[in-house]
């Protein structure tokens, strides 16, 4: 039943000086799954979506991308491989447009050196396309990033992650600063989404995640105590199990 | 019913700020064009084309500056050593001059010009020191040296004229080929940032460094390369300077790293970084110039230049301010 995992970390440690941050933590990550990284502060769950997007080096340990070892010395070399991250504050840049952002770095150009030509029609075809796949509705994606909501930064983050092909989409508390209205927008296109990609979905509300991740992996204070199938487990235990740090019950 | 209002009102503000955010030369135009009204009636013969050409040979020189200090505070950085690095091109010019070639002694002023930008961005990307530091001592460490080394005398250009004549010789009616050069710079740079990816990674690095780094943007080698144009444009602003008077004295670019910022700012950057445009430094500048001619074909004292210009400063940040900083929120 199991094919090969998208994603496979094993024994993954980070210190910072004399404070260690993840003590050798192994999962998989299937395709097209949703799994949920719970844990309470300072369990490590940043620290493990940071190496995974390459933005640290694990101090030990391995990553596997669709069985191939992979090390990441840049944020870039992870998402070539693809790897999206999107972080709290929505990956955007509020002092620019929506275009500018979605090209971020991938810019469509008639060459391939910095100093080229962009091609700013397709450019805002394709963008304009991908905005609207997500259910937006600006009046051109030449507005600034700062006229949407949270909710639709949120949207065009995932968007664009998905427009660039992305295989595993890392998110760090998506829902963190949103109205209650637009937590259902997200959720459901977190679902959507995950019907092309396999997401790793950090957050502190079980509530949340519960309703559309397949499974959960537990971290306390660096290591992981407990690994869960929805089917597996109640939002209760899950809760009761993060704020007592032990898994097994009376 | 009130709450109504209220939103119609709020819509109609943010909208005409939009406006203005979407064209922001439109407005730096619009004040270039009334005070260059304001004194052709108030000074005497200002509205002249021997005037428009005074004025325009001390914009291209500060143009230049601030066309290389734009694209660095767009992305986060500033640069307190232009003026030093101005007098540094020229002296370099100059002294080389006498004994080379004037197009060897060009590039070699200007070759060291970029280096000396290229030590201000690695001191301020590895190092880790904020630019506006780094920059501030390197302007005493070379006006330090300039003073010790020609002990404040003046040094004569005594090279060959093909250098002058392609950078600051009167072609004819007053017109100087730095002014086609001012154009053409600014036309060329303002395309490099509004339609290049390196533009695109500009805006990034300084609209938000973290979030630029976490997209693939080298935020490192984007700095250094406008660390070193700004000395490009600096010690080519100082030849094209030194060609004109023909001679060279350290005292020379004082106070320009100021009015390179101030042109910049009036013609709309913000100084926290992330928004500006060049068009608009660029008029920034031919303003700063003719209020340096105006006020003294108006009758004033030479001094009040500095007066007027602050006025006009702190007015167009305030607008600046107003404007942009709430849409960008």
């Amino acid at each position: 039943m199991q094919s090969s995992p998208l994603l496979k970390i094993v024994n993954i440690k980070k210190s910072f000086g004399k404070v260690q941050a993840l003590k050798g933590v192994s999962t998989v990550i299937q395709h097209k799954e949703i799994v949920a990284l719970i844990g309470d502060n300072g369990a490590g769950k940043s620290t493990l979506v940071n190496i995974l997007s390459g933005v640290f080096h694990p101090s030990e340990g391995e990553i596997y991308l669709e069985g191939k070892k992979v090390n990441f010395s840049l944020p870039l070399e992870s998402r070539k491989a693809g790897i999206e991250t999107v972080y709290q504050n929505y990956s955007l840049i509020t002092s620019m447009n929506i275009v500018r952002n979605f090209y971020l770095g991938r810019e469509l150009a008639k060459n391939k050196t910095m100093f080229s030509i962009l091609d700013i029609n397709r450019m805002n075809e394709e963008c304009k396309r991908a905005i609207m796949g997500v259910d937006i509705n600006v009046r051109s994606v030449n507005e600034l990033v700062s006229v949407l909501s949270g909710g639709e930064r949120q949207a065009v983050s995932i968007g664009r992650a998905m427009h660039f092909r992305a295989k595993l989409l890392l998110l760090d508390e998506p829902l963190a600063a949103l109205s209650v209205r637009e937590v259902n927008k997200v959720q459901e296109l977190i679902k959507e989404a995950s019907k092309r990609v396999a997401i790793l979905y950090i957050s502190h509300n079980i509530y949340h995640v519960y309703s559309i991740a397949d499974r959960f992996v537990i971290l306390d204070r660096g290591i992981k105590i407990g690994e869960f199938e929805k089917k597996d487990v109640t939002v209760e235990e899950l809760m009761r199990i993060i704020s007592t740090g032990k898994v097994a019950k009376i | 019913m009130e709450a109504d209002i209220n939103i119609m009102e709020i819509r109609k503000k943010y909208d005409l700020r939009k406006v203005y955010f979407d064209h922001p030369v439109a407005g730096i135009s619009m004040a270039t064009i009334a005070i260059y009204v304001l004194f052709s009636f108030i000074g005497t013969r200002f509205f002249s084309f021997d005037c428009f050409t005074s004025i325009f040979t001390i914009a291209a020189e500060t143009g230049l500056m601030t066309i290389g200090e734009c694209i660095l505070i767009i992305s986060g950085d500033f640069d307190l050593s232009v003026g030093a690095i101005y007098a540094l091109g020229g002296f370099i010019y100059v002294s080389t001059a006498a004994f080379l070639p004037s197009f060897l002694a060009f590039i070699i002023a200007i070759g060291l010009c970029a280096f000396v930008g290229y030590i201000n961005g690695v001191l301020t990307v590895r190092v880790g020191i904020p630019s506006f530091v780094t920059t501030l001592g390197m302007m005493m460490i070379i006006r330090g040296s300039l003073l010790l080394t020609t002990g404040g005398r003046s040094i004569a250009y005594k090279g060959d004229i093909f250098i002058p004549t392609i950078l600051s010789d009167i072609i004819g009616y007053g017109i100087r080929p730095s002014h086609f050069w001012f154009i053409t710079l600014l036309l060329l740079f303002s395309f490099i940032l509004m339609r290049t990816p390196y533009g695109n990674w500009v805006f990034a690095t300084g609209g938000d460094q973290k979030i630029a780094r976490a997209m693939g943007v080298n935020v490192n080698k984007v700095k250094i390369i406008n660390f070193i144009l700004m000395g490009v444009l600096a010690g080519l602003a100082g030849c094209m300077a030194i060609s004109r008077f023909r001679f060279a004295n350290v005292a020379f670019g004082s106070l320009m790293e100021l009015e390179a910022i101030a042109g910049c700012v009036i013609g709309g950057v913000l100084l926290s970084g992330g928004v500006g445009n060049i068009i608009g430094a660029g008029l920034g500048a031919l303003l700063m110039a003719m209020i340096r001619i105006g006020v003294v074909l108006a009758g004033a004292p030479g001094y009040s230049y500095q007066l007027f210009v602050g006025m006009v400063l702190i007015t167009s940040s305030y607008i600046n301010l107003k404007t942009f900083k709430k849409i960008i929120e």
